[in-house]
């Protein structure tokens, strides 16, 4: 049993590589991570018998900020990467530029895996937190993929405006809300690529649906299943899924919990099945709630948002004056007067009052995990301008 | 800033209204925001603009921003 912390892209496609070649199950863990080496491996050591080879654990925090160990069979990440592979024609593409943390479930399978499997070349950067790096990478790439999230697409717009990267051919979105208001950006910076929304999540390891762009127009819709994974929604519209690609066991709260290949797992988010077979995400769980007894989906209030505020956006839940639920709208980089006006009047147009932000606030950026997911707790917890305010 | 400054970018907050559709003329019944809920948000405003309290009564009897005009001005607040 052995743990890998993320030290750099370059230095970790070496150490997964080792790692791989060896039958022992080992973790991979982000390096800015609450969570140290000696909870992995003694997590690790923990594990029954037939979970200690030939298996892989990926720390997930999620945005609930709760850590949980997955635990993937290897073989089952190299059929989803060659499922993968044959669903979206990715054989054009013969080397990944990593501009997310391997660690992060949907790169370390969408790209290292995939890489493994195929053979293909990656190409490590730093990211955004190294632009100059990243820019001569897409520069010089030739056929290759791209894998981002979704929050990631504003950064690429203000980081490489008027810049054409032609070597880019997949691009790839994952990881929360997909950037649809963003495409014609994106198609100006990589003109020749596709590009698809993926939806998954860490249990899924990491996929479970995938669309091109162009297939449908709302950020929401995440398109059709994977050959071998089925959705379904409950009662309360919780998403579910079975696959033959899923983590096998995760490592939740001091305990581990197995999963079978027929046992229904919940995604954590609510969503609709449309007429023709594709799903639309309603919001996590905890974003879907009833308001003055009108239902709010602070998803459905992004989309909106989303039509005239191109920049961040992200929101957190908090109660008005008489303790009823709503949420708060948080901009970033906070807009003046005429912006806040101009958001206001498309959300007066398009949604009762009731599923109305309880305030607007505005932040210089907004908080990120590593994965590039926004920090819940910590976008809560910091404090900016009041923009607009209800007054409920 | 005036009162009359101060009204306006109120109703402009609470009813998410644009400058050409103010007025003392404005009535509840020709707003869609002008709900429930929005009658707590004025009600809120104009305690936090104006720093009179409304009563439940007063709020919710309220048929325009005329009446809130006439209303203002027998607290002793004048909207010019």
């Amino acid at each position: 049993m052995s743990t890998i912390l993320e030290q750099g892209a370059g230095a970790s496609i070496e150490a997964l590589d080792r790692a791989w070649e060896t039958p022992e199950t080992f973790a991979f863990l982000p390096a800015r991570s609450s969570i140290d080496a000696a909870w992995a491996e003694k997590v690790l050591r923990a594990l029954p018998d037939h979970l200690r080879q030939d298996h892989f654990a990926l720390l997930t925090s999620g945005s609930t900020g709760r850590p949980k160990l997955v635990i993937g069979a290897r073989s089952r990440a190299e059929r989803l990467a060659k499922a993968l592979h044959a669903a979206q024609n990715n054989e054009a593409a013969a080397r990944a530029v990593v501009a997310l943390p391997l660690s992060y479930s949907f790169a370390f399978v969408n790209q290292w895996v995939w890489a493994t499997v195929h053979e293909r070349k990656l190409i490590p950067t730093e990211g955004f937190r190294d632009p100059a790096a990243l820019r001569q990478a897409l520069v010089d790439a030739r056929d290759a993929m791209l894998c981002l999230v979704g929050v990631q697409a504003p950064l690429l717009a203000a980081a490489f405006e008027g810049e054409v990267f032609n070597g880019v051919i997949r691009l790839h979105f994952a990881g929360g809300r997909f950037p649809q208001e963003q495409l014609p950006t994106l198609r100006q910076l990589f003109p020749r690529a596709s590009i698809t929304n993926n939806y998954g999540c860490a249990e899924a390891m990491p996929r479970l649906t995938v669309r091109s762009a162009e297939a449908n127009e709302l950020s929401a819709n995440v398109g059709r299943p994977l050959p071998g994974i089925e959705l379904s929604a409950d009662d309360t519209q919780l998403l579910r899924f079975r696959s033959v690609y899923g983590a096998v066991a995760v490592f939740e709260g001091g305990r581990l919990r197995e999963i079978g290949t027929e046992d229904w797992v919940p995604t954590g988010d609510l969503a609709e099945q449309e007429d023709d077979g594709t799903w639309r995400l309603l919001g996590r769980t905890g974003e879907v709630f009833k308001r003055h007894g009108e239902k709010v989906s602070t998803a459905q209030m992004l989309e909106t948002v989303g039509q005239t505020w191109t920049a961040e956006a992200a929101t957190y839940p908090d109660e008005d004056r008489s303790g009823e639920p709503g949420y708060v709208l948080v901009l970033a980089p906070a807009p003046d007067q005429v912006g806040v006006r101009t958001l206001l009047r498309v959300i007066r147009s398009r949604h009762a009052r009731a599923q109305w932000p309880l305030r607007i606030e505005g932040r210089e950026t907004l908080p990120r995990l590593a994965n590039g997911k926004v920090d819940a707790a910590a976008l809560s917890a910091e404090e900016g301008p009041v923009l607009w305010d209800q007054r409920t | 800033m005036a009162a009359r400054e101060k009204l306006n970018d109120l109703l402009m907050d609470v009813f998410l209204l644009d400058d050409g559709e103010l007025g003392d003329e404005l009535r509840r019944a020709d707003l869609d925001t002008w709900d429930s809920l929005g009658t707590v948000s004025l009600a809120v405003g104009v305690e936090e603009v104006f720093g009179y309290h409304m009563t439940p009564e007063e709020a919710t009897g309220l048929e325009s921003v005329g009446g809130l005009v006439a209303l203002l001005r027998t607290k002793g607040i004048e909207i010019e």
